[in-house]
């Protein structure tokens, strides 16, 4: 297939007429992917020679690929020409006019969750001016951390304003030739996030909220690079707790964190996009690439994941532990309810001496879906006192559900010390007539019982998303008991 | 690395060459064209296959084989001092040849037939190729295109064996590079009990490849222990699938222990497809030297309420590789399962590497399931608890590493089988010189 692609291109031209981009700058591009479009795309951006020759260098690698089949999901073959690579923002006045025009089922929704009013509009798509002035609010955390020389900014503002940054740490973590998706990710990404941290400076916020309210609509290609440079500190929210409704069959991510010296990145998601109807029909593929290094000495990545929604999960954010007395964690909760499909985990690489890391995760399932985890944990010839936990516990809903567990373990070094250990279960019967007994719906009981199997991972949120997550679990099992 | 064709062709000419058993035989002859088929198709599996991700038969496309034995001897007196236990119906195949001398086979008990592999094939027609598969892999396929002897145990209805029976695989180290490609057909009828020990042994250095694959069938409430000691030459290349099939009530009780060869794999199978059925599988590997070991095992909760147990424990030494998946499903409907599965390792030597994987696959809800996996070192507290009290650093280490590795010989119910065990892997136990 793949020489079939590069046979056509060579009769395609790949000279580009510049006024097309006035074009398309209104609309998107048509579906199909090839070189030209990596152009386009990079083009229409105004990227400069280094960065689209990073791209074309990925789409070519990308064409040598074959769709990596191992993971525990099954879907249709997706025809990779019949996306469209590029849309422009989406216009203000597309969306409906105020809340009285969204759909109830999506307010309820918010209603359950609490989400701030305000808010709910934005999220549902409505005019966001005609509501309440966002920008203002945006800009007053923009001078915050504008003093604190902290860098944070949409991936296209960066590659105009700190292409030196980019240069040094654009694939430094997850390169492009990592695997199919990357590198489609790289060759076609539209936007997504940057963030910089200088020497010595502890982010004075979440870098959440801000997000919540400027970076909608990234597109499906997104790519996140955070770099946390000696003694610094930031938390980072991804994703939003709300439905997002989203065109987008396939997403396929890439985000990439480096610690310098001492550095340390909280780095959260939490992942609810559309998961498809109870049969199964639509919903998001979610195929992320995250990946962190540790590489100065006592640095510490800590990723923290609630993945209720899409049809298919298919991400493992990891971190390599290269620095010496350097922490890796990940806390992960994944919920699949009807014929949701999830294959999610992570990879702890043990390089430097005295490294230690913590796996917790908590797998949900319900319906008819199919949750798995897939980590690994391996430590390297040179990695003396290495340290790993690993703990993933399977809750069972329902006998049409299933839950898998495939940890790899590979272990170079006698002074290592590895566990891991595993459960499945069902939700208890005792626990939920204790609690129905004491007058809670069957539901309110699923939802607590589910909560607490999850605490753990719960409180490593930041605090107003936790209540939120705590939510979300409960709303994403509904109608699964009883 | 040769390519697959290129090793078919040797083997495929032995199978036309060699004298094999049942030629007469036409179902035999449709299973051996179908193995040669699919050993075309498939091959030796390459590491780009999930399940031999860590092990590589490239050793094997290496060298060629001898497939006949130059004729040997050994002793009366010899095979005493080799086989494991003393009272016991011993079946005896020297260099892939079965040895009738040697062998103890007369008075059996009623109801309790024990024959060389070849010389029983009219019993073995119903059940033979049923346990195993030949897809995917080419192991199985090579073994069933070129098996020629091994032992069929048979026991009738409510008959319990008295005695174990020992199976003594001798590779006598006179012909190079030999290789012996062996069947055990070992089926219980309901209600019967019966202990069998495979024993695998080399005496010299030489090099050698054994592929053998073991068949378990047990009827309903049949009870099997079933262990395995295998010790070959340090350049023996050993190859094993174990696979049984339960019926409801039977219970299956294996016990895998490995102590030689260069290069080894064990795939180990049990399917649970009788209610209220059970399998224990333990295992234990020492390995020291560049030895590399491979325990692959899987166990299909088929049906509801069965249960498994499973314990491997692994002590690695100097350069050697270890390698243990165990995979745990749990199929749609099949209720009320319990299963544990665990597999601890000691490393002792900064070369050595261990690859852990204990899998679960779960599709019914009310299942108690749990897994889990350690790699570490001898435990400081606990040295220095015995140096407090006297001990040297090389008896506390000795001491706390057979500690750890006995906790496998334990769970054998059987005095005799287990002390005899228990001999053995003393020898092989590292010391704790460091």
């Amino acid at each position: 297939m793949a020489e079939q692609k590069q046979q056509i291109e060579e009769f395609v031209p790949s000279e580009y007429s510049a006024g097309f981009v006035t074009d398309i700058e209104s609309d998107s591009l048509p579906p199909g992917l090839s070189e030209d479009v990596v152009r386009q795309i990079s083009a229409i951006k105004g990227e400069p020679e280094f960065l689209l020759e990073w791209r074309l260098k990925a789409y070519r690698h990308w064409l040598t690929l074959e769709t990596p089949e191992w993971a525990h999901v099954t879907y249709p073959e997706i025809d990779y020409q019949a996306i469209s690579y590029y849309s422009a923002p989406k216009q203000k006045t597309d969306g409906p006019k105020s809340l009285d025009e969204v759909d109830p089922e999506l307010l309820r929704t918010y209603e359950k969750l609490g989400v701030p009013l305000e808010e709910r509009a934005r999220l549902a798509g409505v005019a966001v001016d005609a509501v309440f002035d966002s920008v203002s609010v945006a800009n007053t955390f923009q001078d915050k951390l504008a003093e604190e020389g902290i860098l944070f900014m949409p991936f296209s503002k960066a590659v105009k304003e700190h292409p030196e940054l980019l240069k040094k740490y654009l694939g430094s973590v997850v390169s492009y030739r990592d695997n199919y998706y990357t590198a489609l990710n790289s060759a076609v990404f539209s936007d997504g996030s940057f963030v910089y941290i200088p020497k010595g400076v502890r982010c004075p916020m979440e870098l959440s909220t801000y997000f919540r309210i400027n970076a909608a609509n990234t597109g499906q290609f997104e790519r996140t690079l955070i770099i946390a440079d000696d003694d610094a500190y930031v938390s980072y929210l991804e994703g939003c707790t709300a439905p997002m409704r989203d065109e987008n069959q396939l997403h396929a991510a890439v985000v990439e964190l480096v610690a310098l010296e001492r550095a340390e990145i909280k780095y959260s998601t939490v992942q609810n996009w559309y998961p498809g109807d109870e049969n199964g029909v639509g919903g998001i593929y979610n195929f992320v690439t995250k990946r962190a290094v540790c590489r100065g000495e006592s640095s510490k990545v800590s990723w923290t994941q609630v993945e209720t929604g899409s049809a298919i999960t298919w991400k493992y954010p990891s971190v390599i532990l290269q620095g010496d007395n350097s922490i890796g964690e990940f806390y992960s909760v994944a919920v699949t309810n009807n014929m949701q499909q999830a294959d999610t985990g992570t990879k702890m690489i043990h390089l430097g001496k005295n490294t230690s890391s913590t796996i917790i995760s908590k797998g949900i399932s319900a319906g008819r879906s199919q949750n798995a985890y897939r980590g690994l944990v391996r430590v390297g010839p040179n990695a003396d006192n290495a340290r790993n936990y690993t703990e993933c516990d399977s809750l069972l809903m329902g006998d049409t559900s299933a839950a898998h567990t495939f940890p790899y373990i590979e272990v170079k070094n006698p002074t290592a010390q590895v566990e891991h250990e595993a459960s499945t279960s069902k939700i208890s019967e005792d626990q939920l007539f204790y609690c129905k007994q004491r007058g809670m719906d069957t539901e309110d009981a699923v939802s607590m019982i589910v909560n607490g199997f999850c605490k753990q991972v719960i409180h490593q949120l930041p605090m107003e998303f936790a209540v939120e997550a705590q939510n979300l679990l409960g709303l994403s099992l509904e109608g699964s008991v009883g | 690395m040769k390519k697959f064709t290129e090793l078919v062709t040797p083997f495929a000419s032995v199978a036309e060459d060699e004298n094999l058993p049942g030629q007469d035989l036409s179902w035999l002859k449709t299973m051996r064209d179908k193995a040669l088929t699919q050993f075309n198709e498939y091959g030796l599996p390459s590491k780009k296959v999930e399940n031999w991700k860590y092990t590589s038969l490239w050793e094997l496309t290496q060298q060629s084989f001898n497939h006949q034995a130059l004729a040997v001897t050994v002793s009366q007196q010899e095979c005493q001092g080799i086989a494991l236990l003393d009272d016991a119906y011993r079946v005896v195949i020297i260099d892939g040849v079965f040895d009738a001398e040697l062998s103890q086979l007369d008075n059996l008990q009623v109801g309790v037939t024990i024959r060389p592999f070849s010389q029983s094939l009219d019993t073995v027609e119903q059940q033979l190729g049923q346990q195993v598969s030949m897809d995917k892999v080419g192991l199985t396929a090579l073994n069933t295109l070129l098996m020629k002897e091994g032992v069929m145990v048979h026991v009738s209805a409510k008959t319990m064996v008295k005695k174990p029976i020992e199976l003594l695989v001798i590779q006598s180290g006179t012909t190079d590079n030999l290789a012996t490609h062996l069947r055990n057909m070992i089926m219980l009828d309901h209600d019967a009990t019966a202990t069998v020990v495979e024993h695998y042994v080399g005496l010299s250095d030489l090099s050698c490849f054994t592929n053998v694959v073991s068949e378990v069938v047990l009827a309903d409430n049949a009870e099997l222990f079933h262990y395995k000691l295998q010790k070959e030459s340090k350049n023996a290349i050993h190859i094993a699938t174990l696979a049984a099939k339960q019926a409801a009530g039977s219970q299956w009780h294996t016990n895998n222990i490995s102590l030689g060869a260069k290069l080894v794999r064990n795939d180990v199978h049990s399917l649970l497809e009788g209610e209220k059925s059970h399998t224990t599988m333990d295992g234990l590997y020492l390995l020291n030297d560049a030895q590399h070991i491979d325990n692959h095992t899987r166990i299909d909760h088929l049906v509801p309420n069965t249960t498994s147990n499973e314990l491997y424990k692994g002590v690695l030494d100097d350069k050697s590789h270890g390698v243990f998946n165990g995979k745990v499903i749990v199929h749609k409907d099949a209720q009320k399962t319990d299963s544990k599965e665990y597999n601890h390792n000691l490393l002792l030597s900064r070369d050595c590497e261990i690859d852990t994987k204990p899998e679960m696959e779960i599709y019914a809800d009310d299942v108690k399931c749990g897994h889990g996996s350690t790699v570490g070192q001898l435990d400081k507290d606990q040295l220095f608890f015995l140096r407090a009290r006297g001990l040297d650093e090389v008896s506390a280490r000795s001491l706390l590493t057979h500690a750890f590795a006995v906790e496998v010989l334990d769970r054998i119910p059987n005095d005799t089988i287990r002390k005899a065990m228990s001999i053995v892997i003393e020898q092989q136990l590292p010391t704790g010189e460091r």
